[in-house]
């Protein structure tokens, strides 16, 4: 009975993950096939001849200098966010002052603010303060989306630190201010690397905001670089999936990283866009 | 200066209004001069004809008038119901199904739910291209895996072809995404089920469905509900999808209001017009962002 129950499961487990892996495995075996093997009629479940054809084409077109714009945006953005979050999240976890119910209240009304709700108004700001075209104004931009977001799970990840232990070092003679930096920033660590860590794939993966913003191809980011890959509706097949490839490549690499809190931080009731 | 800095790393004990100012000043100073303004400053311009790059005039009402009068803006306002509920009913569904299978007791679960957790985590451009590719009409996966099992004969236009098809492919596109989300939120919720529930259930002679129902479901109920609204605002809003699979076609048959917003603002270059769409979903965006936050923080 229980194993008849349990070789379900397997199967069962089995068939989620061939679902949630072959399209994954498609855009690589795709990659690393030749262009004239793409455009065959019939497509081959494993490549006849594995190259790398589609990468050098890729870096041919320039496409590192969108990974590079990507990177740029992302790093600046998510610690900038995250010292900003960091010092917010405190406060409402751990201090007592009037209003702190609406702000935490408005900081999570602007966490679930819809991007399409937004992209208008933040494309006339950055024409307006002419950072437009600019990877400036991204990085101007970004942070309405990752800052309410690493406040909002660094809230959650410092609640749990014992407040016993920072009572311990304000009797010892330590400031608030002291104790959030030497005890509850330290053992909140772990938190805050896998806030910023998603804080930087949400950046990473960002398309309508740089869609309204940038336009030209130097300051294009990956999401827009790719989209440049297709030309006059005949889409490189290759050399887009190559580029999926490396735009998937850290995202994956930082989640499985950063897996194990990710999982914690949704069970205690933070989100993630 | 000294005074401030003073106050900023000696504040008095007990008095933390200071401190907590200083502290959330830089988060919500940015969030109030990047969000809250803009936000009202366009609502402002949808009473006026604003162009891409031409100054505003005050014209009343007018673009909302045009709104009502446009059907294409009604097939939009149908086609986000219509993709929401289904996009965010198969998501629930079969989340909470591999939450189930992922809550047995088999080995390396920490892998499979990584693993599980792949599509998620990818960036939405890349599945959608992905995507693109293996519903292609030319050399297309999905095409060819039906036409060797017998189903079809010749090829489908999965995200061209006219009637419910090409709603139905992004919808597959979406749940695909976004499974994974509502999976990993259900499995903790089953997590913190006690298994002496299911032990007396047993004793009881109750079989696996009551079990389900009666324990399982109003068990994880409040932390699924909270991840399938939180769902509902990003499907609401997916534009990205939207736009890259078709564009809103074929024949206006998948054109959500988020990519009606952006064809009229970018495409058409009528930005007054644009802001007046988003205007006229910001009350259910809000509602919905109200019960969210009421569930969210009664968790708390």
């Amino acid at each position: 009975m229980v194993g008849k129950r349990m070789f379900f499961t397997y199967v069962a487990l089995f068939v989620c993950l061939l679902m949630a892996m072959f399209p994954i495995y498609w855009m690589l075996n795709t990659s690393l096939k030749a262009a004239r093997e793409i455009n065959q009629r019939f497509p081959t479940y494993w490549p006849e001849k594995v190259t790398t054809e589609s990468y050098v084409e890729l870096v041919d077109m320039g496409f590192m200098n969108n990974v590079k714009n990507s990177l740029i945006v992302s790093l600046l953005v998510s610690i900038g966010s995250i010292l900003a979050s960091m010092f917010a999240a405190y406060a409402i976890a751990r201090l007592n002052f009037k209003r702190k119910k609406l702000i935490s209240r408005f900081i999570f009304y602007a966490y679930l603010m819809p991007r399409t709700v937004m992209y208008i108004p933040l494309y006339i700001v950055t024409t307006n303060v002419g950072l437009r075209d600019s990877l400036w104004g991204l990085i101007l931009v970004y942070p309405t989306f990752t800052l309410p977001y690493a406040t909002w799970m660094l809230i959650s990840y410092f609640k749990k630190i014992p407040k016993e232990l920072e009572e311990a070092a304000i009797v010892d003679g330590e400031t608030k201010f002291g104790s959030m930096v030497k005890i509850v920033f330290p053992l909140a660590a772990p938190g805050i690397v896998a806030t910023m860590i998603f804080a930087f794939t949400l950046c990473w993966s960002e398309y309508l905001y740089a869609l309204v913003i940038i336009t030209s191809t130097p300051q294009k980011t990956i999401s827009l670089g790719l989209y440049d890959l297709i030309v006059d509706d005949l889409y490189a097949w290759g050399p887009l999936m190559g580029g999926s490839i490396i735009a998937a490549v850290p995202v994956i690499f930082l989640y499985f990283f950063a897996s194990n809190y990710l999982v914690k931080g949704l069970a205690e009731g933070g989100v993630k866009g | 200066m000294s005074s401030l800095v003073k106050r900023l790393i000696y504040p008095s004990l007990g008095n933390d209004s200071r401190l907590a100012f200083l502290l959330l000043f830089p988060a919500v100073a940015y969030l109030v001069l990047v969000m809250v303004l803009p936000l009202s400053w366009a609502v402002s311009i949808s009473f006026t004809n604003k162009y891409v790059g031409r100054p505003a005039q005050f014209n009343g009402l007018e673009n909302y008038i045009k709104l009502m009068r446009d059907p294409i803006f009604f097939r939009a306002i149908w086609n986000t119901l219509v993709f929401t509920f289904f996009a965010v009913g198969f998501k629930v569904i079969f989340g909470v199904c591999v939450a189930l299978i992922l809550n047995e007791p088999i080995k390396a679960r920490n892998v499979y739910r990584s693993l599980l957790l792949l599509p998620w985590t990818l960036p939405a451009v890349v599945v959608i291209y992905t995507w693109q590719w293996m519903y292609s009409d030319v050399g297309g996966v999905i095409n060819d895996m039906l036409k060797r099992v017998g189903i079809i004969e010749g090829a489908i236009g999965w995200l061209s072809q006219s009637g419910p098809l090409a709603m139905f492919s992004v919808i597959v596109v979406n749940v695909w995404r976004g499974t994974p989300f509502i999976c990993i939120s259900a499995l903790a919720g089953l997590q913190t089920i006690p298994g002496e529930l299911y032990e007396s259930a047993t004793i009881d002679g109750a079989n696996s469905f009551q079990k389900f129902f009666k324990i399982t479901l109003p068990y994880i109920k409040t932390v699924l509900m909270l991840a399938a609204l939180v769902t509902t605002i990003w499907t609401l809003n997916n534009f990205v999808m939207i736009w890259l699979l078709t564009a809103g076609g074929p024949g206006n048959a998948t054109h959500i209001i988020a990519t009606y917003s952006y064809l009229v603002g970018f495409t058409n270059r009528l930005l007054g017009q644009a802001i007046a769409v988003t205007v006229f979903t910001m009350p259910f965006i809000i509602l919905l962002v109200n019960f969210i936050t009421r569930l969210a923080l009664q968790e708390d």
